[in-house]
């Protein structure tokens, strides 16, 4: 298993646009969550009626518990970087006839596959650790609260995180095995949200209970948007098992399909 | 002789092409092996089936006398079509990947390099290498897991004549060694060049093989007329006749390994007979091999 991903991170490594697209995400994203209290501080400085209707520092942007899901949640949409990144890493194989070889080297298909697998298992795990050290560091500067019960709160939201991170990487390696062409698959991984949403509104109607069950919809239930209730609403701060379940049963699915095809097909 | 490779009744369809039909093979070690047809004759699906890369229609095939998986291709070394390096990468970095693949010693990487020539570009990235060092960068990879057999596909397609000569030695270096190779080739002159046995491919189907023919090999057939009775007993005398036909009054000359038409041209006139008609044919592989596609 290691010696797959060590193959596949040989590919990478030495590969300018991998750095350069891993470099923007992990940067963007540090500095995007890091930086929330200063992004208040700036807005108090621009309106001044802001900063003395509120103080911000009683905003709990950054308090543990809050912590948590607020990073996590918006940390979830810079995924769409990664992607890119796979989507790239992926039809590459297919454009310079590299998959091709590498069967012939003596790879069979599915270590083909486990090997584009394990790097996207990789680069959630380094997402989800990164954003566990950005809120934790965050969390002790900025949270009143230091104490173990409130920063413990939550923490299993990091599984759904990682686990929405690997979703979408899996969602993209299908789409990038069944198109095969870099722009095309960017285009379809970009557009697959706004698709879904068109389908969901429509059969919303007729057979609203299937609606959770869509893909992308339900990576929105496993982690709900936190915000709202800084406005005085109630938001799902706990661990949805039919969500979670169904991101689950979606991210295999994904993947059996990318392994199907590059199994039938000739390369 | 050990086996290397047996093939029974290997199929390949695309759709409504039939690629490959019904192929029997055996290759036994050691033999330098051509697969000689036309393009578009399916030399490259025959190979792609055995590398794994193309899944047969029907039939099966053995190497080693085992079932193929992917470990055994470990084992063999190929290159199909195209050198296939991925472009952002240097000589070196590629082998040190495919070392890995193949689960072999990177130590080897040196030594392969050393052999196709190209220790001195090894850093320089795959992409500006030229068509040849492509190639041999290919066959570098290929002797990677120091493979007892050998794949090549048209190795030498796109080259110009310093680039094939460079290949062609190559591949007798390594022949030398006594590795099988199998020669995908649609160059007739290069399966003979090379090979001690061939089969022939057209439309798919097998229609020959068998072993070079050693009279044929790298000698000429000459075609003479001249105006005396007993010419035919003169060129039974000449020492390099391999053969003799009579075609419409003209003697068609088989020669041995060495001998030249000039040489057969000056017997001739040394022995007071003066050709009014002499001129080198085709080489006999050839002829054979054009009359099995014409007859199959
Ligand atoms: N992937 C493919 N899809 C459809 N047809 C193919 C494919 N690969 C090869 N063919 C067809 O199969 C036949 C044999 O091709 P190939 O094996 O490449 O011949 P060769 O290597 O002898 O030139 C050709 O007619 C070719 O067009
Ligand atoms: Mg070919």
């Amino acid at each position: 298993m290691l010696h797959l991903l060590q193959i596949d991170l040989k590919k990478l490594t030495s590969y300018r646009t991998f750095w350069v697209i891993c470099g923007l995400y992990f940067v963007t994203l540090a500095v995007a969550t890091a930086s929330g209290m200063e992004f208040l501080k700036w807005l108090a400085r621009m309106f001044e009626d802001f900063g003395q209707e509120i103080n911000i520092d009683r905003i709990p942007l950054y308090h543990f518990p809050d912590v948590w899901l607020n990073l996590i949640w918006f940390s979830g949409w810079f995924k769409i970087v990664l992607a890119i990144m796979v989507v790239i890493s992926v039809t590459n194989e297919y454009s310079y006839r590299t998959l091709r070889q590498n069967i012939i080297d003596g790879m069979s298909r599915a270590e083909f596959v486990t090997s584009k697998v394990l790097t996207n298992v990789l680069l959630s795990i380094i997402s989800v650790a990164m954003i566990f050290f950005i809120g934790l560091v965050t969390g002790l500067i900025y949270s009143p609260t230091q104490a173990y019960e409130s920063i413990l709160t939550d923490v299993d939201f990091f599984l759904a995180y990682f686990l929405e991170i690997f979703f979408f990487l899996s969602y993209t390696l299908m789409i990038s095995v069944l198109i095969q062409r870099a722009g095309l698959s960017i285009i379809v991984v970009l557009l697959s949200q706004m698709i879904e949403l068109i389908i969901t509104v429509n059969i919303n109607e007729d057979i609203p209970w299937l609606v959770p069950y869509f893909p992308m919809r339900s990576l929105w239930n496993l982690i709900e948007c936190p915000y709202p209730r800084y406005a005085f609403q109630e938001i799902k701060d706990y661990l949805d098992p039919l969500s979670f379940a169904i991101v689950a049963g979606w991210t295999i699915v994904f993947n059996l399909v990318a392994y199907r095809k590059i199994k039938k097909s000739d390369i | 002789m050990e086996t290397v490779l047996s093939i029974s009744n290997l199929t390949k369809h695309f759709g409504k092409i039939k690629a490959v039909s019904n192929v029997n093979l055996q290759v036994k070690a050691g033999q330098v092996f051509g697969m000689l047809g036309p393009n578009g004759s399916g030399k490259t699906t025959t190979l792609g089936m055995l590398m794994g890369v193309v899944n047969p229609t029907s039939g099966s095939f053995k190497w080693f006398g085992e079932e193929p998986t992917h470990h055994i291709r470990k084992k063999i070394g190929a290159v199909l079509e195209h050198p296939i390096f991925y472009p952002y990468l240097s000589g070196q970095k590629n082998l040190e990947l495919n070392a890995m693949i193949k689960e072999c010693d990177p130590a080897n990487i040196p030594k392969v390099l050393e052999l196709v020539e190209l220790s001195d570009r090894k850093d320089d990235k795959y992409k500006t290498y030229s068509l040849g060092m492509k190639q041999r960068l290919a066959i570098a990879s290929a002797l990677l897991n120091e493979p007892t057999v050998l794949i090549l596909d048209e190795p030498t397609n796109g080259l110009d004549p310093m680039g094939i000569a460079e290949i062609r030695e190559l591949i007798k270096k390594i022949a030398a060694q006594g590795k099988t190779i199998i020669l995908a080739s649609h160059l007739l002159d290069e399966v003979q060049k090379v090979c001690t046995h061939f089969a022939v491919l057209k439309r798919g189907v097998l229609v020959h093989t068998g072993p070079v023919d050693d009279v044929g090999r790298g000698s000429e057939t000459v075609e003479v007329t001249a105006d005396v009775e007993n010419l035919n007993e003169v060129l039974l005398k000449f020492a390099g006749t391999s053969t003799i036909n009579r075609e419409d009054g003209t003697f068609q000359v088989s020669l041995r390994d060495g001998f030249r038409s000039q040489d057969l041209n000056k017997f001739l006139f040394e022995n007071g007979v003066i050709a009014s008609h002499l001129v080198t044919r085709k080489k006999s592989l050839e002829k054979q091999f054009l009359e099995i596609l014409a007859g199959a």
